[in-house]
């Protein structure tokens, strides 16, 4: 029988690993639409997250619902700097050319990709370059048993605070004149700055919120396998930046069903492939799509430029 | 009037800026410092000093010129964001190193052999992907890339995975074996710049400027009767064609390979090059791939800080010249100049234009 419980066992794994993507690829859509270009350093505000967790949790003990409000101020203040250091100086130019132009997007592409290489030998030399252990109190490993089937407490602690963050999302973007900053300077950055939105203002606050929910889901990782490095966020990252792509750029929507497909399909792929072909799966499913949806499953027809 | 497209271009590794480059005899004088200093000062250095060090730091760079300048061919030139150019770079190594190991053929074969390889899978990965547009192709080049890596790494049997291919052997050529550092270094730079020679005939034509006119715009350019896709799928082809031969050149140079050397960092490095040198210089990407690869080892001294130095004057360049370090000429400029020069002798010397 296929749906056996290690199956279904299998499908929660994946779907709290989605869970993680997903939160890490909303960061990479909120980011892509106001600004059109790709943050390569998300991955190190994930990586940044975690380790502020363990330090917080190493030096005061203090009792798990503290560490995330911490670590989300900690997220929010990276990614104000990081929009500082690695985008506000490429967007001297505000005209409509420049914005368009290849050159200056694959330049961002490339300042957020040495921030990112800078931050993360930082972190190699303060902290070293193998795993650090999570102290055993903090772990969300214990088994809980749903009926037949037995799940680590971390997945059921990375399902809750996904599912708030992603309501608390949809009410800041749906409900707030913040939210329909963002949503405007996504649609048309020119246009938003034409009917008196502060364009910048509004893009930190967009760096500010993605950079959050990725801080946040470093250290749900952090504390759900018990060991941090700081090039944990390579992978996440990658992963969360093809799911991203995979939802077509722009809906937030699609990034997290991408990031569960993602998730899942590779929790169910360790079943009957060696872990090494793990991620063949991943980017077969990436080349798949693109291949049948040129935009991305939800993405929308391309604009004329 | 004479307006000659191809050639009123920057040659190639000349180090003028645009601005400069007014005479061909200049850019001559430049060409032949570069060759000079490729042909004469650093063999003489390898020879005066035998390192080994500077040999394999000489040899890399040129492996890496090739790199940059083919991944410039088709994202610099032809404007297709390609994340994924270490695989093919792999796939050529990989090939050269399968072939002379498994089947004993001599670098004469596996030297094509490897490019045309890469090429091939460069031409399978490119007919479905080339529809896509700017971040989904470049989303689609890294998913192919890291699947390319995946294959490298875990089918053991033919790749031997992690572990590598030990003992390919050295470049040879009818018999004579570039077995010293200073024959191997040869080799290396005179296959390297025959591929520049090659990539900058391809760019600076009528043919690269088609590729110039998709990158700026493709529909506009499909509207013109530009056959786009046919285009963008031969640039895509070049560019993994050199790839291989790079693979090939690395393979038999180092006598070792593992799929370590064909990450998708290592991608992100060879766009670095062409991103620091100036997109669609070709120029710039050799400039690009001296200064990424001679400054790490430049900064060998601080040790452990080597890599946060990198990052930061990677960092400062693309901020101080986000156009690169010798940025493309402008169309305009360029225009402007061709007319100045033909005006000149009705007009006497009286430049066009309304600066």
């Amino acid at each position: 029988m296929v749906f056996d419980v290690f199956f279904l066992q299998q499908v929660i794994n994946g779907l709290s690993i989605g869970c993680v993507y997903a939160l890490m690829a909303i960061g990479f859509t909120l980011i892509f639409g106001v600004l059109n270009v790709v943050n390569f350093a998300h991955g190190e505000v994930y990586t940044i997250g975690a380790f502020v967790g363990l330090m917080v949790i190493t030096a005061m003990a203090p009792p798990l619902l503290a560490v995330v409000p911490l670590v989300l101020a900690v997220g929010a203040v990276s990614g104000v700097g990081l929009e500082r250091i690695a985008f506000r100086p490429f967007r001297r130019f505000t005209d409509e050319a420049s914005q368009k132009s290849r050159a200056m997007r694959e330049a961002t592409l490339l300042s957020s990709l040495a921030v990112s290489i800078v931050t993360r030998e930082i972190m190699m030399h303060i902290f070293g370059g193998d795993m650090q252990g999570i102290p055993s109190g903090y772990l969300l490993q214990q088994p809980v048993a749903i009926g037949p089937i037995m799940v680590a407490s971390g997945s059921l602690v990375i399902f809750a605070t996904s599912a708030v963050m992603l309501g608390a999302l949809q009410f800041l973007l749906y409900r707030t004149q913040t939210g329909l900053g963002i949503r405007a300077v996504s649609n048309n950055q020119l246009g938003a700055r034409y009917v008196g939105i502060n364009t910048d203002r509004t893009i930190v606050t967009t760096f500010a919120v993605g950079s959050m929910l990725g801080a946040t889901a470093g250290i749900l990782v952090g504390l759900y396998d018990g060991a941090i490095s700081p090039h944990m966020g390579f992978a996440p990252g990658v992963k969360a930046f093809v799911a991203m792509v995979m939802g077509g750029l722009s809906s937030i929507p699609g990034a997290v069903a991408c990031a569960l497909l993602l998730g899942v399909s590779e929790s169910i792929a360790t079943e009957f492939l060696s872990s090494g072909w793990k991620d063949l799966i991943t980017y077969s499913l990436l080349v798949i799509t693109l291949v049948f949806f040129p935009q991305g499953l939800f993405g929308h027809g391309r604009e004329r430029a | 009037m004479d307006v000659n497209v191809p050639d009123a271009r920057l040659m190639p590794a000349t180090l003028a800026p645009p601005a400069a480059f007014s005479g061909r005899g200049r850019r001559f004088a430049w060409t032949l410092l570069l060759l000079a200093v490729a042909f004469g000062a650093v063999p003489a250095a390898i020879v005066g000093t035998g390192s080994s060090y500077l040999a394999q730091i000489a040899i890399t760079t040129m492996i890496f010129v090739i790199l940059s300048a083919s991944l410039n061919h088709v994202t610099g030139t032809a404007g297709l964001l390609s994340i994924g150019h270490a695989a093919f770079y792999g796939i050529g190594a990989y090939a050269a190193a399968l072939l002379s190991t498994k089947a004993g053929l001599p670098f004469m074969v596996t030297l094509p052999a490897a490019g045309l390889i890469a090429a091939l899978f460069g031409f399978l990965v490119a007919l479905p992907t080339m529809r896509l547009v700017s971040i989904y192709f470049a989303v689609a080049t890294l998913g192919i890339g890291e699947m390319i890596y995946v294959v490298l790494l875990n089918w053991v049997d033919v790749t031997r995975g992690p572990m590598g291919i030990r003992g390919i052997p050295p470049i040879s050529l009818f018999g004579w074996q570039a077995d010293t550092l200073l024959s191997r270094y040869l080799a290396v730079a005179v296959i390297a710049v025959a591929c520049v020679w090659v990539l900058h005939r391809l760019t600076h034509s009528y043919y690269g400027n088609a590729l110039r006119a998709l990158r700026e715009d493709d529909q506009c350019a499909d509207s013109m009767g530009i056959n786009v896709e046919r285009l963008k799928i031969e640039s895509f082809v070049v560019a993994t064609f050199f790839a291989g031969i790079a693979g090939a050149l690395l393979a038999h140079t180092s006598a070792y390979i593992a799929p370590d050397n064909f990450r998708f960092m290592e991608s992100i490095l060879i766009l670095a090059m062409v991103v620091v040198g100036g997109l669609g210089s070709l120029p710039g990407a050799v400039v690009g791939a001296l200064f990424m690869i001679v400054l790490p080892e430049a900064l060998r001294d601080i040790g452990d800080y080597r890599m946060i130095a990198v990052g930061a004057t990677m960092f400062l360049s693309i901020l101080l010249l986000p156009k690169g370090m010798l940025a493309e000429g402008t169309a305009l400029g360029f225009v402007r100049r061709s007319f100045s020069r033909g005006w000149a002798t009705i007009a006497g010397g009286m430049p066009v234009g309304w600066k």
